[in-house]
């Protein structure tokens, strides 16, 4: 268990974080009393194999799943498990996930019916941010001249860098990346976490990373096993 | 009109058979068995639960001449019937049938009042039967009325029988005179009757079980025949001789009776004979009449006779053995090459024979109740 | 022929298979779009049949047949029966009694005497004119349907006969039907024989509907079609991976088509047979419900499809799913040579092509097909111009879809509103033969729903005309009808109250245009007449016989007439002798249009008079000129003469009485009227309401069908949504952008099916139907209607979302695999 220390404000914390399931009659509990504090700019790896819960604690961590126990605070806002589910609750995770909390998973981040930069200007615009610098954004990613480009029409570590403009463009103050490089080539995918390390430490907001890559992993300031907690 | 007429084909056609039908299940009632047909479906088997009796023939009960010619409108059924064994002026063999059946719906007793012809009364149906079998090929018409708005009817004295156009008719000579015309073919024949009527069975009762269920019956066993036969648009002139057969009853096939097997023979020796049979599950009722040439006719008993199926065509026996120890009878009974089936409402088999073996000659036979005969 | 190994094949074959074996769904999705197309059009189909047969039937129980009559004029009884029957004549008795009250008509008749009908009618299949009772031949023809002496209307005549005795002598009259016997002569001389019908001659009107029936129903093979073809492609699309992955094996493409081949047979193999099953079960439902109520003019059964064979379904449906493979695998080739030949193509351009073929087409397609409808002068080229603009339709409604959705995706600010517009810019490419499949759908009921309206309507409305007058009373053989018209114009309580007139039949000559122009002043320019005149040239024309109709004295019932075309006060004018009128057929054919002046030729007398108004006059071809009956000079020869009365506030008997009286006979034939109309509405009754319930089933399964495929459309683009919520979306905002976007689909299409369904009612109503029968039915939109169809494609929409919505609850969705996401996602 890695629990780091802060000095800053933290932006995200977590107490007491339960979650279990139902499968084949049994209740398998994949989280139980997980324990997390997150400072603005820090960043986070998640690790274990696959089912031991890592999508499921980003989920919960944007509000797309409810917690069995637990609390999560996360930028001034406050959810207890009992009372996560309630429609004002959805409203404020919905609310947090536009302007806050910027996700990025393995892929299929982007409408494909949409450009590149109209995806970008898209999830800028439900953050409330302005769609001026969408194209800089995609510039800064060094995919500034696909802008005009359909998602089909790209590579796919170029999709990857179009999802991390998206992100960066809303302005997030946690980014949960889900495996963010899994389905790229060695060579991209460390041009990729490069791409988003960079961002991140110069946009200061904090980062979760799901990861079985423990050289990506080894980049984040924390670290969490989330195998060796269930156990 | 070609589909107008189709049109009226099948209704009527569907409809006629829904009447008779319905006639024959009212009669045969709901505890009948439905696959005992009776002689051409006519008679099946009697609940006797009808509110107004139909007469039932019995032992004792007498032929009365001439009235017994005409119609019984207190029994369920009865026929006029002749068959006729005839050659063509090449000698080529000719049969003719002509039958007219009533089948009473009510009993109504004779000294009642048919119901006024205006009502269109359905108290009776009739129903004529006329065949030709001539080189293999069977020509079978039938005809559909209802009794008592004259179109079809019996008169005894002088006697006329009459369908529509297709009649009987005694003419004043004292001959019959007989007519059918379908639209491809017909005959008109005339018909000299030689020696009285003979009774079948106990003075004209003719047992048809060994319970006692029977029917009035007799015969004219020797009519010489001349006249005309139209046919394929040639008429051509034919001669032979006939057998006519006068039967009633309100009660024929009792339940478990499959059918009827029924032969008239002209034997060369002079001789004739009449045998049926009713078949059942467990062999049958057999009766007949020996006819000799010259002195009485003898009624045969259950006993006195056996009759044994040879040959088949399809479901039907087309070749039979029959036997009368009694009078050194024993002799082959073969339908020509072909099928004789009447194929009207009720399909049954009627076809000339002849006769070889013990004796030659030649007659008819009828066959009924023949599962797989269409 | 397979170029390889049994074994190999089930291999391939599993391997292909496997792809269900993940996804039962799909599997399901498209064995349930199979049976849902069979269903559809097994159904409609059927209903076509017992439509068609039902009206068929109605008819044979309507047309005329003969009947015998008594020279001496009186009625005939029993005994006339017996007579002619044993004079050998087939004839049988047709007691009609009717009821008082509620009781209704019954009709006795003498099944036992029909007997002879059968025996003179031609048997079915039997070339032999004689019966010869051989066992090949032993079998019996079965009538074509089961009538039965229920009272509905037929009972036995001795039944009928016992209720005549109760009811007025009036209400009960004795026909004998009669076949004509060869040669007529035989007929007794104390006989004639006369036609015999139970109503309106309905014949050209059914032909013309039943014509309509079948352009529909080969409409509905269409859209079936494409139903099918459109669930084919789904599941092709959903399998490229596994094509792809089993190329890269080394399995030749050629390989795979066959094994596809054989799996969508086998598939359509099990679908079709439950599909043609339930078809039929709904057929019989939709039927049922009302067929009890109509049930059976003349004791016909609604049911009269019956017999149909289940094979030819099957087959037929089992054709179409083999044309819609094979159309893939033409498609495919095209593919691949086209990759071949040009490597740098966009994969996207070639996938898509199937889809939208040249969008470009459509347009001059459309033009080809508008203008030939509107010109052509046969009826193959007017079912060609349909095809044209269908397929012009077909192509350009999800096309414009797209179009639109494009063009306002580059026009908003909004990204959300942006992204919106787009989708649905996808989903009308993606869903684009459900889509066309729907319009088509909505386009045929709207133009069955016009066109049966407007048939209803303009029946009722003629009808009403024609039968106006309450009763209708024929003039016997050799009676004076003059005379009768003294009398009638005598009787001071019909002058006062009622109103009638007398009415001739017989032929007029018209003269052969090149010797003396009919003619006088042929109104050339007359727009009504343009189309007509391009059918034959005027000096083609010989001299030909029309129908004459004469009547007089003009009275109220005939002033009630609605005219197509009409001078000014015409039945002033007509009433005076001033002109005559003829019927719509007529002015057509030779053309006439109002103020043309006619020249007749009556009984060697030349009558010479402007036509003062052209009359509708359905149900049949003939040409027919109506002129007043004081022109008609006195040795004229009448085919038929009789009186239209109602008598007002006189009684019909005491009219019938001096009738009788004045002309010697001991009955008069009297017929109601209002027992005609009743007959006649109830025919067409019948019929339309088949119709309306063919094109609702073609309705409701399509839309079931677009359910069906957007369902699988959502659930490929449930991710998307997904990620909608992701970005920020509340659940509520996210089933908002869905409702929209499926809401807006289905409600352009209608809008879309709008234009083609009125242009399908006008060529119907304007094009087909004067081209098959020389005469148009009036146009008319019903725009309550539209609205209706606008309620159900919302309807549509919303069952959609919130198929959808279910989707979106629960667990999380997984994004479709990578190599998906290429091809024509958007």
């Amino acid at each position: 268990m890695g629990q780091g220390t802060s000095v800053t404000e933290p932006l995200l914390k977590v107490r007491g974080l339960g979650k279990h399931f139902a499968s084949a009659g049994q209740t398998v509990n994949v989280l139980s009393g997980l324990e997390l504090t997150l400072a603005p700019g820090e960043s986070l790896a998640l690790m274990g194999r696959s089912g031991s819960g890592k999508s499921t604690l980003l989920n919960i961590l944007c509000g797309l799943e409810q917690p069995d126990a637990g609390f999560v605070s996360i930028a001034g806002e406050h959810f207890a498990a009992d009372s996560s589910a309630s429609g004002p609750n959805q409203q404020r995770w919905a609310m947090l996930r536009r302007q806050r909390i910027g996700v990025v998973f393995q892929e299929a981040n982007l409408m494909p019916a949409l450009s590149l930069l109209d995806n970008v200007r898209l999830r800028a615009r439900l953050a409330g941010q302005s769609d001026q610098h969408c194209g800089d954004w995609l510039k800064r990613l060094g995919i500034g001249e696909l802008t005009q480009r359909y998602p089909d029409q790209v590579s796919g570590g170029q999709r990857q860098r179009a999802a991390l403009a998206m992100v960066f463009a809303m302005r997030p103050s946690l980014i949960l990346a889900d495996e963010p490089t899994g389905s790229l080539d060695v060579r991209t995918a460390l041009e990729v976490a490069d791409e988003l390390f960079h961002q991140q430490a110069a946009s200061g907001c904090a980062l979760i990373l799901a990861t079985h890559d423990s050289a990506l992993a080894a980049r984040c300031g924390q670290r969490l096993d989330l195998a060796q907690m269930g156990a | 009109m070609i589909k107008t007429q189709n049109w009226l084909t099948g209704f009527f056609q569907k409809a006629a058979t829904l009447v008779l039908l319905s006639v024959s299940v009212l009669l045969a009632g709901c505890s009948q068995e439905s696959d005992t047909g009776g002689f051409a479906g006519l008679a099946q088997a009697i609940d006797g639960s009808q509110s107004e009796p139909f007469l039932q023939p019995g032992p004792g009960d007498r032929l009365r001449f001439p009235d017994d010619w005409g119609p019984h409108p207190q029994h369920r059924i009865e026929w006029w019937y002749l068959t006729a064994n005839l050659k063509t002026a090449d000698g080529e063999p000719v049969g003719v049938q002509w039958t007219q059946f009533r089948q009473a719906i009510e009993p109504r007793p004779a000294s009642e009042e048919p119901p006024a012809a205006e009502l269109w009364p359905l108290q009776a149906a009739w129903m004529a039967h006329a065949a030709v079998s001539l080189e293999g090929e069977h020509r079978f018409a039938e005809k559909f009325a209802r009794g008592d708005i004259g179109q079809a009817g019996a008169v005894a004295n002088p006697l006329d029988i009459w369908l529509d156009d297709w009649r009987l008719t005694q003419q004043p000579d004292g001959a019959l005179r007989l007519q059918v015309n379908t639209p491809q073919w017909g005959y008109d024949l005339l018909l000299r009757v030689q020696g009285e009527p003979v009774a079948h069975g106990d003075q004209g009762f003719s047992a048809k079980s060994a319970s006692g269920e029977g029917s009035m019956y007799f015969s004219l066993v020797d009519i010489a025949i001349s006249g005309e036969l139209t046919l394929k648009g040639e008429t051509q002139t034919v001669a032979g001789r006939g057998w006519f057969d006068r039967e009633w009853s309100s009660q024929f096939l009792k339940a478990g009776q499959q059918g009827w097997d029924w032969f008239a023979l002209h034997l060369d020796s002079g001789d004739k004979v009449m045998a049926f049979q009713l078949r059942q599950q467990d062999g049958g009722f057999l009766s007949g009449t020996w006819i000799p040439e010259s002195g009485e006719s003898v009624a045969l008993p259950p006993d006195a006779l056996s009759l044994t199926p040879l040959g088949f065509s399809g479901a039907t026996p087309n070749l039979w053995r029959l036997q009368i120890p009694q009078y050194q009878v024993d002799i082959n009974l073969a339908a020509p090459a072909g099928s004789y089936i009447n194929n009207g409402l009720f399909p049954y088999w009627e076809s000339p024979l002849s006769v070889s073996g013990s004796h030659s000659g030649e007659g008819y036979m009828e066959l009924t109740g023949y599962r797989g005969s269409p | 022929m397979f170029l390889f190994s049994a074994s190999q094949f089930s291999n391939l074959f599993s391997v292909l298979f496997s792809h269900y074996r993940r996804h039962p769904l799909q599997l399901l999705a498209l064995a349930l779009m199979i049976m849902l197309a069979t269903m559809l059009w097994t159904g409609v189909n059927h209903l076509t049949t017992q439509a068609r047969a039902s009206l068929g039937q109605s008819e044979q129980a309507a047309a005329a047949r003969s009947q015998l009559e008594r020279v001496d004029g009186q009625a005939l009884t029993v005994a006339d029966f017996v007579t002619l029957r044993r004079a050998g004549l087939c004839v049988t008795p047709w007691l009609e009694v009717e009821r008082p009250g509620q009781g209704g008509r019954l009709v006795g008749v003498d099944p036992l005497a029909a007997g002879c009908f059968a025996q003179t009618a031609p048997a079915a299949g039997n070339n032999s004119p004689e019966r010869i009772d051989s066992p090949e031949s032993s079998k019996k023809p079965e009538p074509a349907w089961t009538p039965v002496l229920n009272g509905d209307p037929f009972i036995d005549i001795s039944e009928a006969a016992e209720l005549a005795q109760n009811v007025a002598p009036s209400n009960v009259s004795l026909s004998l039907l009669i076949v004509p016997p060869e040669p007529a002569s035989a007929l007794p001389a104390d006989y004639r024989m006369t036609g015999f019908s139970l109503g309106p001659d309905t014949g050209e009107l059914g032909d013309s509907f039943l014509l309509n029936l079948d352009a529909l129903g080969f409409l509905v093979l269409l859209i079936t079609a494409l139903l099918l073809r459109s669930v084919y492609q789904l599941g092709m699309a959903q399998r490229r991976d596994s094509f792809a992955l089993l190329q890269r094996f080394g399995v030749m493409p050629s390989a795979i088509n066959r094994v596809l081949l054989v799996e969508i047979l086998l598939l359509a193999l099990l679908s079709v047979v439950p599909g043609v099953w339930l078809g039929r079960l709904l057929a019989g439902t939709v039927s049922g419900g009302f067929g009890q109520a109509l049930d059976s003019l003349f004791d016909t059964p609604l049911y009269a499809g019956q017999s149909e064979n289940w094979l030819t379904s099957i087959a037929t449906m089992m054709a179409i799913v083999l044309v819609v493979c094979l159309a893939q695998n033409v498609q495919a080739l095209l593919l691949r040579t086209a990759a071949v030949l040009s490597f740098a193509l966009p994969a996207k351009l070639l996938t898509g092509f199937g889809v939208r073929p040249w969008p470009w087409l459509a347009l001059p397609l459309a033009a080809i097909g508008l203008a030939v409808a509107l010109l052509a002068q046969s009826l193959p080229l007017v079912f060609f111009a349909v095809a044209l603009v269908f397929a012009a339709t077909g192509i350009a409604a999800p096309f414009a879809i797209a179009a639109l959705s494009a063009t306002l995706a580059r026009k908003t600010r909004e990204p959300l509103a942006c992204w919106r517009h787009t989708e649905l810019g996808v989903m009308a490419r993606r869903l684009a033969l459900p889509l066309v499949a729907l319009q088509f759908a909505l386009a045929m009921v709207l133009a069955v729903q016009a066109l049966v309206t407007v048939f209803e309507v303009t029946f009722d409305e003629w009808l009403g005309q024609r039968l106006a007058a309450d009763y209708f009373i024929e003039v016997p053989a050799g009676a004076s009808a003059n005379a009768a018209a003294q009398w009638l114009a005598a009787q001071p309580e019909l002058a006062q109250s009622g109103d009638w007139h007398q009415v001739v039949r017989g032929v007029a000559q018209l003269p052969a245009a090149a010797n003396d122009p009919a003619m006088a002043d042929p109104k050339m320019d007359n727009p009504k007449m343009a189309d007509s005149k391009m059918a034959g040239s005027k000096t083609d024309r010989k001299a030909q016989s029309v129908d004459l109709f004469a009547l007089g004295p003009v009275s109220p019932l005939l002033t009630m007439w609605s005219l197509q075309a009409a001078g000014d006060q015409p039945w002033q004018g007509f009433a005076a002798g001033e002109g005559v009128m003829v019927n719509e057929q007529l002015a057509r054919r030779y053309p006439l249009a109002v103020g043309d002046t006619l020249v007749l030729t009556l009984a060697n007398t030349r009558l010479e008079r402007p036509v003062l108004a052209i009359y509708a006059d359905y149900g049949r071809p003939a040409g027919e000129v109506l002129i007043n009956l004081e022109l008609l000079p006195d040795e004229f020869v009448p085919v038929f003469e009789s009186f239209s009365i109602s008598p007002g506030a006189s009684d019909i008997t005491m009219i019938t009485d001096g009738l009788q009286r004045l002309w010697q006979v001991e009955s008069v034939r009297v017929r109601d009227n209002k027992r005609i109309r009743e007959l006649a509405d109830a025919v067409f009754d019948q019929t339309f309401l088949l119709t309306r319930a063919m094109t609702f089933v073609t309705l409701v399964l399509a839309a079931v069908a677009l359910l069906i495929m957007g369902w699988v459309f959502f659930s490929t683009r449930a991710w998307y949504f997904r990620l909608l919520q992701v970005w920020g979306l509340t659940k509520r905002q996210v089933l908002a952008q869905l409702g929209w976007l499926a809401l807006t689909l289905t409600l352009s299409i209608t809008l879309l099916a709008l234009p083609l369904g009125v242009w399908l009612t006008w060529v119907l109503v304007h094009r087909i139907n004067p081209l098959a029968f020389g005469w148009s039915l009036p146009m008319a939109i019903y725009p309550g209607f539209w609205l209706q169809l606008g309620v159900v494609s919302v309807l549509i929409g919303l069952s959609i979302t919130l198929l959808m919505r279910s989707q979106l609850g629960g667990s999380s969705p997984k994004p479709v695999s990578a190599a998906s996401l290429r091809g024509d996602e958007r």
